[in-house]
């Protein structure tokens, strides 16, 4: 009995020591482990199971004023190859080359290559994403990217701009606004499991970073979709190098459209040339010409020295001034100052100037925004070229009567019109109604802005009053004329400065047309510039019929009814067939003129001949250059013995 | 001598009265439960940790899962949109009505505005 006591207490004892020893390395372990190697443990395990996730930023998108979508981001992956992880390069390039559409020498090159990492292609599409996706080669990844994309293509290319692979905006309104539709790029640690995948553990709240703001534009896509098919098909037919054409409503400055042409397609930005993505209505200036006599008659009506009655001798077309000669198209005596504007009399608006004197004139001159930016917002605005009175030399205030001498930008020419048309409040255009956040919430408002007055409102009604007859019988701009609306605008057919040899170009013009509508009530004023026609280069015959079909389409979309309205059904045409006769008869839809008088305005002598022959119809041609009326007019009833008379000019 | 064995019989007695009264504590049934519960509610709140340990791992999963779908959508939900605004752009609408329906622009008389 006392031995086994003594040995139970003896193996007690051992058994406590070595418990104790065990508990004692243990805790020394859990010691080293926490305390000594604590920290460096950690951040082990850490890299281990946590990654920074990297939350890529949202861009808002680009909307016209209907909400019609023109530009939109969307996540494309981006290939990439880790080099020295690839086991057989050559193998690896040729299917890459074949999924990708690539080269297989350069693929190989990248493969081969000393760099840790190589992109082998940026932003492909979903399908071959898939084919990479089942590829599933050693050394080869796929990291999503932001990607911009323009659904409707070219339309108002250059006004929205484009954005970088990096999602940051190079031009236009994706520069300009790049702040608030940028959106943010976050990041957030997460845990992952053995297999990579992320675990959530933390929430979600880390993860959801802010979209930018989408941008609801003033645009209406089918004013601008109008406006660019028009320059197109005036600058093809006329054979110039580019053009411009802007709508804007005169009482808010909201541009409803905005063409440039060549046109720009913000989709493959970077394979288009510089002059494509020019936005010419604010970054390039032109010598107005005769648009510019306006800004003359407006300063002279404010100011009181003439009245719209009062006479002025022009000279029979040559008007010796200042050592030179000054020239008018057609030779005229004694005019009343209306009539002058209405045919454009460069002696006429001299003459006014000389009464005005050029200080008068130059403070309406600035007044009217010209030699300043209009602030419109895009970037890259221009001011245009206007210098001192006192730097002008004697001829000067005869060639700024008449708009050379002076530079300005279409947006400045629109925007001054703009100020005739409502009363005389020179206003701010914008492109941008407002800006509105991921929640609803508005970021930023543009409102209609008042930058000053510029001319009272009896000279702005008693102006366009005097504009109308421009496009009424016996003006330069009959071929403006709108059906059902009274149009006040003027013609300006300008010389080019030649850079080369100085003075002016031989045969460098530039034709434009400015114009609002309805006159009495403005809805819209439009501008129509064309740079260089080569088949006719006057205001009047290459910008006018534009500005006519770009004003008659945006009075339709703006639902504007007509001042003289005309609700006699037309003639029975297909048209008025339901779609399935239509369609019935599709082989026999040819112009739609076979049971009207066919349409003649804006062709060219030949072009009518060549037509009149073609249609078997007897014409008498009055003047020369192109059709600016014809009578009976078009779409009426129409008798094949009947004679139809054609008025040209230009 | 007497009183040296009597004090260490007094001992012997004390040491033995203390030892059955420690027995005795324990072997009273409230006491037992009571250690009982203790180590029982310890158990539990372990497990109720690594459960609910489990459940956090578990929601991340679904979060995750779900987060991810909800990305798919998102870009779905814009790959649509952009297909919608290509469709209907109207260089294509014109195109197509002109093309396929044999529209054109309204003549003078043919859009009445009403006022």
């Amino acid at each position: 009995m006392k031995r086994s006591a003594h040995g139970n207490r003896l193996r007690l004892g051992v058994a406590k020591v070595f418990f104790l020893v065990l508990f004692v390395v243990a805790a020394g372990r859990a010691f080293q482990l926490q305390v000594l190697q604590g920290e460096k443990l950690k951040r082990l395990g850490e890299r281990q199971h946590l990654k920074e996730w990297i939350v890529l930023p949202k861009r808002g998108a680009v909307m016209d004023r209907a909400g019609e979508p023109l530009a939109l981001s969307l996540e494309a992956q981006s290939v990439y190859a880790r080099p020295h992880r690839i086991p057989d390069p050559a193998r690896a390039s040729r299917f890459l080359a074949k999924i990708l559409n690539l080269d297989v020498v350069d693929v190989e090159q990248k493969l081969t290559s000393d760099k840790p990492f190589v992109w082998i292609k940026r932003q492909i599409g979903p399908q071959e994403a898939e084919q990479i996706q089942a590829l599933s080669a050693d050394g080869v990844g796929m990291f999503y990217e932001p990607h911009r994309y323009y659904p409707q293509g070219q339309l108002a290319g250059q006004v929205i701009g484009f954005v970088g692979r990096d999602s940051e905006g190079l031009e236009g309104l994706e520069l300009h606004y790049n702040g608030y539709i940028r959106g943010e790029t976050g990041s957030s640690v997460v845990e992952r499991d053995a297999l990579g995948r992320r675990v959530l553990v933390q929430g979600v709240e880390g993860l959801q970073i802010p979209p930018g703001g989408d941008i609801h534009l003033t645009l209406d896509t089918s004013i601008q979709h109008l406006a660019e098919k028009e320059l197109e098909s005036t600058i093809s037919r006329y054979r110039a190098k580019a053009g411009v054409a802007i709508v804007v409503d005169p009482l808010t400055g909201e541009v409803l459209a905005l063409a440039n042409y060549p046109s720009f397609n913000p989709n493959n930005f970077s394979r288009q040339s510089s002059q494509q993505k020019r936005n010419r209505a604010v970054v390039d200036s032109f010598e107005p010409g005769s648009t510019f006599k306006t800004i003359l008659a407006a300063a002279a009506l404010e100011e009181g020295v003439v009245g719209r009655d009062d006479l002025f001798y022009c000279e029979m077309g040559k008007y010796p001034y200042a050592g030179k000669v000054i020239h008018d198209t057609h030779p005229y005596g004694w005019l009343p100052f209306s009539k002058i504007l209405q045919v454009s009399s460069n002696i006429g608006f001299t003459k006014v100037a000389e009464k005005l004197k050029r200080e008068r004139y130059f403070k309406y001159i600035e007044k009217f925004g010209f030699g300043q930016i209009t602030g419109i917002d895009v970037p890259g605005e221009v001011s245009g070229l206007l210098r001192k009175p006192e730097s002008w030399s004697a001829i000067d205030l005869a060639t700024h009567a008449f708009g050379q001498g002076i530079s300005a930008t279409p947006i400045q020419m629109v925007m001054a019109y703009a100020a005739i048309a409502n009363g005389g409040f020179l206003m701010r255009p914008y492109l941008v109604r407002r800006v509105v956040g991921s929640k609803g919430e508005v970021l930023l408002e543009n409102q209609p802005h008042v930058v000053r007055r510029v001319v009272s409102e009896k000279t702005s009604r008693l102006l366009a009053s005097m504009l109308k007859e421009v496009t009424n019988e016996g003006g330069t701009g009959v071929m403006a004329k709108v059906e059902g609306f009274e149009v006040a605008g003027k013609t300006g057919t300008a010389q080019k400065a030649d850079l080369t040899h100085g003075g002016y170009a031989a045969s460098k013009r530039v034709g434009s047309f400015v114009g609002f509508v309805p006159a009495d009530a403005p809805k819209l004023v439009a501008l129509v510039l064309v740079d260089e026609p080569e088949v006719s280069v006057y205001g009047g015959v290459v910008a006018a019929p534009a500005f006519r079909n770009i004003a008659r389409g945006a009075l339709r979309q703006l639902a504007v009814a007509p001042q003289e309205p005309d609700l006699v059904p037309p003639p029975v045409g297909q048209a008025e067939l339901p779609v399935r006769q239509v369609l019935k008869k599709e082989t026999e839809v040819g112009d739609g003129s076979a049971t009207g008088v066919p349409d003649f305005v804006g062709l060219s002598l030949r072009e009518a001949v060549q037509k009149a022959r073609a249609m078997k119809v007897k014409v008498k041609m009055l003047g020369n250059g192109y059709v600016v009326r014809q009578s009976p007019a078009p779409g009426g009833r129409w008798n094949e013995e009947s004679i139809l008379v054609l008025n040209l000019q230009g | 001598m007497a009183t040296a064995a009597k004090q260490s019989v007094k001992t012997l007695r004390s040491q033995k009265r203390q030892r059955v009264e420690s027995i005795g504590w324990l072997q009273r049934p409230r006491h037992v439960v009571l250690v009982v519960f203790s180590v029982l509610g310890l158990v539990g709140v372990a497990l109720l940790h690594v459960w609910l340990r489990l459940q956090v791992v578990h929601m991340g999963y679904v979060l995750s899962t779900t987060s991810k779908l909800q990305n798919q959508l998102e870009q779905e939900n814009r790959e649509l949109k952009v297909e919608i605004a290509t469709l209907t752009s109207p260089d294509r609408l014109e195109a197509m009505s002109r093309r396929r329906l044999g529209l054109r622009p309204p003549e003078k008389g043919q859009v009445i505005v009403l006022p």
